[in-house]
């Protein structure tokens, strides 16, 4: 598996944790659920609550994870010539993921 | 690492699935315009002196308010039709109200039967107050406080005993009122605990007179 992948997939589901528990956190604090979901959706939406702290760590734990990736030490050839890869790109998405999450958890947490 | 978008698809599932099932339910409920000054629904609590009330307030679109409902009527009232049990349902526009959002709209009318469906107990009366003053009525009436400042009154859920009367503009002081409000959070306010506040029901029900039979009824007025 590339660092590429790596950095992405840990992102990736950082953001998607992020979502859930803005999701979650922002049930109760604006009139979208029953419209979007129905009655029975909303309680079973409510009854999920729960998982917005586990979501939120969750995605701190994957950040960590995509951080690690995107700046460990590279590895060192024997030689010492290798051409490594910039990384330069990777860091821009793991800090935007940041960015991101940060700004989810501050709605969940706010709503919630 | 995979467990957690394994943990969220499984999660949306459930409530994509959940929100489908909603079309299922059957039975729409019916409710009654509330005033102002909350007039049908002190009749009506005043006429069950010598029932046990529930007096439930929330916002019909607010999920946290509708898993309440749920919950009670799971661990309360669907497994009862008890005349000597009567609850009280207010529904009010809160969510949107004061942050509103364009496209999101606040709780109407049409949404009270949906919500109304959640209980499955022939003895539930609904309002709807479309002002929301029953909110305000009701944190006054009932001391709704944290500290210095007065909390509106809704997804708060109370219990009245038999002798309990509606005298002065709001509602008498309940037995014992939950709340799943985070700004009651540390106040003498429960969270609502709905097995608890079931058990605080059937004790009180335990202790009131058994409703005659349908028998003794029907010879009582056949003799």
């Amino acid at each position: 598996m590339t660092e590429k992948v790596r950095v992405l997939g840990t992102a990736g589901g950082a953001l998607g944790l992020g979502v859930f528990a803005a999701t979650i956190g922002a049930c109760c604090a604006f009139p979208w659920a029953v419209a979007l979901l129905g009655v029975s959706g909303a309680v079973a939406l409510a009854r999920l609550s729960f998982l917005l702290p586990y979501s939120l760590l969750g995605a701190a734990i994957l950040l960590a994870g995509a951080f690690w990736w995107a700046y460990r030490p590279p590895a060192v050839c024997a030689d010492g010539t290798c051409n490594a890869v910039s990384r330069r790109p990777l860091r821009v998405i793991v800090w935007a993921a940041t960015a991101l999450v940060a700004g989810m958890a501050t709605i969940a947490l706010t709503s919630w | 690492m995979r467990i957690f978008p394994a943990a969220l698809t499984a999660a949306c599932l459930l409530v994509l699935t959940s929100g489908c099932a909603a079309g299922a339910a059957s039975g729409a409920a019916t409710y009654t315009d509330l005033d102002d000054q909350a007039s049908q629904l002190r009749a009506d609590f005043n006429r069950e002196i010598g029932s046990v009330r529930l007096l439930f307030v929330v916002d019909p679109i607010c999920p946290t308010c509708l898993r309440g409902l749920a919950d009670m009527n799971r661990d309360l009232l669907r497994s009862t039709a008890d005349p000597r049990l009567q609850v009280f349902v207010v529904y009010e526009p809160v969510l949107g109200v004061v942050y509103h959002i364009p496209g999101l709209q606040p709780a109407a009318a049409k949404d009270v039967p949906k919500a109304g469906q959640l209980l499955q107990n022939p003895n539930v009366h609904n309002y709807w107050n479309p002002t929301g003053a029953f909110g305000r009525l009701l944190s006054k009436a009932v001391g709704l406080r944290n500290g210095n400042h007065q909390v509106y009154a809704w997804d708060v859920w109370l219990i009245y005993g038999p002798e309990a009367e509606w005298i002065g503009a709001g509602p008498p002081r309940p037995l014992l009122l939950m709340r799943q409000l985070s700004e009651l959070r540390g106040t003498q306010f429960p969270q609502l605990d709905s097995r608890a506040f079931a058990r605080q029901v059937r004790t009180l029900l335990a202790q009131l007179p058994h409703p005659p039979s349908s028998a003794a009824l029907a010879n009582h007025a056949h003799p």
